[in-house]
């Protein structure tokens, strides 16, 4: 089963056009989306290469947790519950300015809006800043 | 075209090829879309598209998995001509794949066109003045004298972003080691690339092997005339040569291994 899937490239906030080449589920190649008012069909080195940090040996499928100084792969509710936990104790202790949000250029407007939200309204915080200033 | 749908659901329905690429709309963009006995009922969309995507290394791609398939796509005379080539350096067995032929865009081969991302643009006029107008003939460009043409030259290449998309969509670009990547030929790990040495292991590397298809110059962000390079490479090796590329399964002239390779005879085999 081949098919070719038009996507947005995940490397940065300009938000190019690619397709990638699926063959029986896995993918092949990335190519750029002609038509795309981004790009029209252009894209940079990262870009054309998309598809090799998806089928990456490394990359990383599940969420860890470090449980006494080791990683483990636990599911994703337990690493919410985790990290819900740690937030929690942290802000009891030292006040909501002791934690800072970090927002990302590879994540959609509406995942970086709710991500200040979550800073402002949940923790109670003003220090959101994002990916490019790392 | 009731009369293009008609020929792929016959060629699907008895087995003349396994899969057919051609084109649909797909949220709002004409996307290659492949085609099966599985998906008949979709064939009313398949369209004829503007924007062109290499669908010949799409599916030499889909044959190095399953070689057992035979592959249908829709083509222009570059698409043959691609075909060609890939059959010549063994990377497809002539007859795995068959070419649907649509209106074809211009080049010297042939005139008539129906592309209009290779209709001729116009550029700003810095590029113009120091730079290289696109659609310029290779007869145009030999009027400048050596150095002014150079400096044209290195004007256009020192702009390169190195995003090697010239050799990713190429549809004959296929060596699973290539001189671009390879440490001993280009300084790797570093931007800008060597120039003009980058755009010039390229440019060897695409005689007897361009297909002028022009996806490479619509693929470069910033627009180096990389079809004009490539074109006047083929011209020196018809020139010397006579070597006409994709336009049969003969050996290039610079080719220097496996059977027919250039030079070698007979009676060399029968010396071996």
């Amino acid at each position: 089963m081949y098919k070719l899937v038009p996507s947005v490239c995940s490397y940065c906030g300009t938000g190019c056009g690619v397709l990638f080449e699926v063959l029986d589920g896995r993918i092949l190649g990335t190519l750029p989306l002609k038509t795309h008012p981004v790009n029209e069909g252009k894209l940079c080195i990262k870009g054309w290469n998309l598809h090799e940090y998806v089928n990456s040996f490394m990359r990383l499928q599940a969420p860890r947790v470090r449980i006494n100084g080791r990683l483990h792969q636990v599911t994703w509710d337990r690493a919410f519950q985790f990290t819900a936990d740690r937030l929690k104790s942290v802000i009891a202790a030292h006040g909501p300015d002791s934690v800072g949000v970090l927002a990302s250029a590879k994540i959609t407007n509406e995942e970086n809006y709710l991500l200040q939200k979550f800073a402002r309204a949940a923790v109670g915080t003003n220090n959101v800043d994002h990916c490019a200033r790392l | 075209m009731p009369e293009m749908q008609e020929t792929v659901r016959e060629w699907l329905d008895t087995g003349k090829v396994d899969l057919f690429l051609g084109y649909k709309q797909v949220e709002g963009h004409p996307l290659p879309y492949a085609f099966n006995r599985d998906n008949l009922e979709e064939l009313q969309d398949l369209t004829v598209s503007e924007a062109r995507y290499p669908l010949e290394k799409l599916g030499a791609g889909i044959l190095a998995v399953q070689p057992e398939l035979k592959i249908g796509i829709l083509g222009r005379d570059c698409n043959r001509r691609a075909l060609n080539v890939l059959a010549v350096h063994q990377q497809i067995t002539p007859g795995q794949m068959e070419i649907l032929e649509v209106k074809c865009c211009p080049s010297p081969l042939r005139k008539h066109a129906d592309c209009s991302s290779l209709e001729p643009r116009t550029y700003g006029s810095v590029k113009l003045e120091v730079g290289i107008d696109n659609s310029m003939p290779t007869a145009r460009m030999e009027q400048f004298d050596q150095q002014t043409r150079f400096d044209k030259w290195l004007y256009e290449f020192q702009k390169c972003l190195k995003c090697y998309g010239c050799r990713d969509i190429c549809p004959v670009c296929f060596c699973k080691e290539c001189s671009l990547e390879h440490a001993d030929l280009v300084e790797t790990g570093g931007v800008p690339p060597e120039v003009p040495l980058f755009h010039l292991i390229r440019a060897v590397h695409m005689a007897g092997r361009c297909i002028d298809c022009g996806l490479c110059e619509d693929a470069c962000p910033v627009d180096i005339p990389l079809r004009l390079l490539y074109r006047k490479v083929n011209e020196i090796v018809k020139d010397l040569f006579g070597y006409e590329t994709g336009l049969s399964l003969e050996q290039p002239p610079l080719s220097i291994l496996g059977e027919g390779a250039s030079g070698v005879t007979d009676s060399h085999r029968a010396a071996v």
